[in-house]
């Protein structure tokens, strides 16, 4: 299995996903910055470019990733895990919006989940997967519950743009402007069929607490809950919606004729933002350790 | 029939490799590379230990705990919205390596060796077993803000602490 910093070294420097990620960063202040060199990110958090300093950091950041209990490696098969499935399901989708006229293809389309139950369950397990990948990577930070929810908000404060592509492309542009606030009814919709129906579920059952179907929709509605009270006021301080969304895409991917849906399927089949954004904010908290403990 | 046993002999040792795989997964914590350097976690310190030594901020900075794992802690100190200094306090039992910088210092804090790494970064190791780190970010700080910042750490109650099993 490759280090978090071997996956880092891959990342593409443009390509899609990253055009996309550029897109929507122009609607968060601060910006976004695509590093996707190990040494780049090491002599940023190091505040020193000497090669001696880099490469201890470098050679003790990838002993403590391959250390099972550390959970680096366990957050980005997390990130991989809802990543693959976004693909699936929106390579079907997409295979749905394209061949829905004809008779062969018109099976599939039927089968495919659209309906925003299923959206909104999606969304639900990526909020999941993040508050678990959050807990693997950082422990449970601090001594009280205030101390922990305080590193919440930081971590999320430095994935801004990470959740702001969470936001837009998961909930403004596939439900409408209205998701956040109508995300409790659609969940309250979800029961254990459409989880199952999720191909993202299969991946992740193993790693959420509680056994059975039904433990897990309890945890995912908590999860939800208390990420839409950050995610609410991020988006409107933001000032974020679907709109605004695809005016910040089309500024980078050019133009774009399609309705929203469309849009959101379009990047879930084509583009890995999740996953982009997954490691380099894995490999930051990663570096920050190693540079500590050097 | 040789045919017949060669494939029997086959789907046996398939067989067994699988049941026997089964029967190593729960011991798989055992097995080694589960672990930083393979040192059992009962003998590194937990990072619980180490959050109520951290400096109290000054007024207007804040102090918000970024990761917490066996034998680490982190905080940032921040200003607003701007980060000034990443806090560690680490159990160099998994990093031996890292007291090898402490061997030509010359400088000491509190009676502890205190080593400068690049530009922005101080580090005091406290009783040969906890690193105390301070790495500036941002705008950064000068070399004494750091050394003043590590002062302000409990490093006695550092230098008391022991391995709780």
């Amino acid at each position: 299995m490759s280090s978090v910093l071997e996956r880092l070294d891959r990342l593409p420097r443009r390509n899609l996903t990253v055009l996309a990620i550029k897109g929507i960063s122009t609607l968060v202040p601060g910006g976004w910055h695509n590093i996707t060199r190990a040494e780049e990110l090491i002599s940023d958090v190091l505040g020193s470019s000497d090669p001696e300093l880099i490469r201890q950091v470098r050679t003790r950041a990838d002993a403590l990733s391959q250390a099972r209990h550390e959970g680096y490696g366990r957050a980005l098969s997390l990130y991989d895990a809802v990543n693959r499935s976004q693909k699936a399901a929106g390579g079907l989708r997409l295979l749905a919006n394209v061949g829905g006229a004809l008779p062969l293809v018109k099976r599939v389309a039927d089968l495919t989940p659209t309906s925003e139950t299923l959206q909104a369950a999606d969304l639900s397990l990526k909020v999941a997967a993040e508050m678990l990948a959050f807990t693997q990577v950082n422990g449970l930070p601090g001594d009280s519950f205030g101390d922990f929810a305080a590193s919440l908000g930081e971590y999320a404060g430095e994935a801004r743009v990470r959740m702001a592509a969470l936001i837009c492309f998961d909930a403004l542009l596939p439900l409408g402007d209205q998701a956040l606030q109508r995300l409790d009814g659609l969940l309250g919709g979800v029961g254990k069929r459409e989880l199952r129906q999720l191909p993202a579920y299969a991946g992740l059952a193993s790693m959420l607490p509680g056994r059975g179907d039904e433990a897990h929709l309890t945890f995912l509605r908590r999860g939800v809950d208390q990420w839409l009270g950050w995610a609410g006021g991020f988006s409107s301080q933001l000032g974020l919606s679907g709109q605004k969304a695809v005016q910040a895409l089309e500024s980078t991917l050019g133009p774009w004729q399609g309705g929203f849906k469309q849009m959101a399927t379009f990047l879930d089949a084509f583009t890995d933002t999740y996953k982009h954004t997954g490691v380099q904010a894995v490999a930051r908290r990663l570096v920050e350790r190693a540079a500590a403990e050097i | 029939m040789a045919r017949t046993l060669r494939w029997g002999v086959g789907l046996l040792l398939v067989v067994s490799l699988t049941i026997g795989a089964f029967l190593l997964l729960p011991f798989r914590t055992w097995l080694p590379g589960g672990t930083v350097a393979d040192v059992p976690t009962s003998q590194v310190v937990n990072g619980t230990a180490f959050n109520r030594l951290f400096p109290e901020p000054d007024a207007g900075d804040q102090l918000v705990f970024t990761q917490e794992k066996r034998g680490f802690s982190e905080a940032r100190l921040k200003h607003g919205d701007q980060v000034k200094a990443l806090l560690a306090i680490s159990d160099v039992t998994t990093a031996p390596e890292a007291r090898r910088k402490f061997e030509i210092s010359d400088s000491r804090l509190q009676g502890w060796p205190l080593v400068e790494q690049g530009q922005q970064a101080t580090a005091l190791l406290v009783a040969d077993r906890f690193q105390v780190k301070v790495i500036g970010q941002g705008e950064g700080l000068n070399a004494e803000q750091r050394q003043a910042l590590i002062g302000r750490f409990n490093i006695r109650g550092l230098a008391a602490l022991e391995p709780v099993t």
